[in-house]
């Protein structure tokens, strides 16, 4: 355990040290989110239906209800990619071969270069979610905290077994990552970020169900809005349990197939 | 028969018989290896024939070679002879198609990591540092990914910067680094980790003829004279090769067209060419 902290610690460091000459890209970030919120905010009064389809059973108006959506949606979605970002970039400034000729393994190479990303998506995260509260007056009082976390985990876990396996689409196929396209577009559209599901016609409802993101911001909505307990958002829980107990798996074995593939033809650095 | 030819049959024949460190416990072992490179269907291809096979490059053709403790053995052959993929090859870095490659008796294929732990590989890249990082901070974190611990590592980064003459750049960052400090950082890298046998792809490429002098003295009298290890340098330099080594491995067309003592060339530059071209065209015309 100490030597997987040490060596998370050393990518972190590394990442770190490297994004600090750009502090430009992080504010501007930040500004970029808080102007969503503020768009987000005056949709709002346009919306300011409690009862309206979709949103009455999170008990709050359309603020409240895209504040988690867009927050989380953007969280995920840096999940999503960052993998095959890391990868590629590592390909493109040639330090992909030097880390792997090291003693540490390919799999702890991609899945370890995703922390710092995966902490300063969580600062945004947090930021985002604080600014809603302090600047618009979202009222968070009632989340459950314990199950709040517990779903994030398990969304995590989901997009973090995505994100490895869009990482073994790039290894494979250089340029054009079809995970991250499907997942990414169809969540945009399909899970609920923006809009209910349930303004959608039924049979774009029912696609939605495929789409992971769908079952993470219905279960944060319950618990960070109405502080439903882990009985009532059962099925979601369950759903995101098992995706993600399918995937995490599933996408390292996909990653270190790619990755000895690669070995194999030569195509390893190529990019 | 001239005494070239008959120098280029009888290395052929028994590689290394009069290697003067014959006793030397063998350290890899290259068996009959082949290596192909798949080149990706273009979209005509996949129109015309979406399930036929994908067309190959032959990079290495049924090579064999064993390399004892303590050599250190240039690699010479022309552009695109198949130099760099034997090395990264036995490097662990590519997966050969077909035979086997043993370093310390571990198959590069079945146990790629153990395998890889006695290796270094010095890229000819000089990209394959962090640029926006200095050279001490490339070093700490190339040094964790090889499972060095913090004040080993510390105690290692000073004496290594010192021993590649970096200890003056160590806080630079390697954006300001010129190739030849890149070159001496990527060896300071490589040295972490303190493998057996270091693997050196073309290491002057890119310097200048006192800065690739100044290498050859670190390599030679600071690297090998202390530690004994086993060195493998692609090289398109003649008077680098007998400066460096004491074997040569002339690589043309995928295949070892010769492998011998420099011994047998007296060490001397214009003979090593004379072979060389001898082993390159000789195979050509053939």
């Amino acid at each position: 355990m100490r030597a997987f902290l040490y060596k998370a610690l050393a990518f972190i460091r590394r990442d770190f040290r490297i994004e600090s000459g750009y502090q430009a890209a992080f504010i501007m970030g930040l500004v970029e989110s808080l102007m969503l919120l503020v768009i987000l905010h005056f949709l709002g009064q346009l919306i300011h239906v409690p009862g309206s389809t979709g949103l009455g059973k999170y008990g709050r108006g359309y603020f409240p209800f895209a504040l988690i959506g867009v927050a989380f949606a953007r969280y995920f979605d840096l999940m999503l990619r960052m993998f095959s970002e890391s990868i590629r970039t590592a390909q493109v400034t040639g330090c992909l071969e030097a880390m792997l000729s090291s003693q540490t393994s390919a799999i702890t190479v991609v899945t370890m270069s995703s922390f710092y990303s995966l902490l300063s998506g969580g600062l945004q995260l947090v930021m985002i979610l604080l600014g809603g509260v302090l600047l618009f007056g979202v009222n968070l009082g009632t989340m459950n905290v314990p199950a709040t976390l517990l779903i994030l985990l398990l969304s995590i876990g989901i997009f973090v077994g995505f994100g490895v396996l869009s990482a073994s689409a790039i290894v494979w196929l250089k340029k054009g990552d079809p995970i991250t396209w499907i997942l990414g577009g169809m969540g945009s559209i399909l899970g609920g970020a923006y809009f209910p599901v349930e303004v959608m016609p039924g049979w774009m409802q029912k696609i939605s169900y495929i789409v992971p993101i769908r079952y993470s911001l219905d279960a944060l909505r319950m618990t960070m809005l109405t502080g439903a307990s882990l009985p009532s958002i059962a099925r979601p829980l369950e759903t995101l349990l098992a995706m993600a107990m399918i995937l995490l798996p599933a996408s390292a074995l996909l990653f270190t197939v790619a990755v000895r593939k690669g070995r194999k033809e030569g195509t390893l650095v190529q990019y | 028969m001239s005494s070239i030819e008959s120098m280029t049959v009888q290395s052929q024949s028994a590689a290394g018989d009069a290697d003067l460190d014959a006793f030397a416990p063998e350290v890899i072992s290259v068996r009959d290896v082949t290596m192909r490179f798949p080149i990706p269907k273009r979209y005509r291809e996949w129109v015309l024939h979406p399930l036929g096979p994908r067309r190959v490059v032959t990079a290495l053709e049924h090579v064999s070679a064993e390399i004892r403790a303590g050599d250190r053995i240039a690699v010479m052959g022309p552009n695109g002879a198949g130099k760099t993929t034997l090395l990264k090859l036995i490097g662990g870095l590519l997966f050969p198609s077909e035979g086997e490659i043993r370093v310390k008796g571990l198959s590069t294929l079945h146990h790629n990591a153990a395998a890889r732990k006695s290796v270094g590989f010095v890229f000819n890249e000089e990209r394959s540092f962090y640029w926006r990082l200095t050279g001490v901070q490339n070093l700490e974190f190339f040094g964790a990914l090889d499972n060095l611990p913090r004040k080993v590592l510390q105690q290692r980064i000073g004496e290594l910067m010192q021993l590649v003459g970096l200890e003056r750049a160590a806080d630079q960052m390697v954006s300001g680094y010129s190739s030849g400090m890149k070159q001496r950082l990527a060896l300071a890298r490589v040295l972490m980790a303190d493998p057996h046998v270091l693997i050196l792809d073309e290491p002057t490429r890119a310097l200048d003829p006192v800065a690739s002098e100044k290498m050859g003295s670190l390599i030679l009298t600071d690297i090998h004279r202390g530690t004994r290890k086993t060195l493998l340098i692609a090289t398109h330099g003649a008077e680098e090769a007998v400066t460096l080594c004491n074997k040569l491995m002339v690589i043309d067309d995928g295949c070892i067209r010769g492998f011998l003592n420099l011994a047998e060339l007296n060490h001397d530059a214009a003979t090593l060419r004379e072979y060389y071209r001898h082993c390159v065209a000789g195979e050509r015309s053939a």
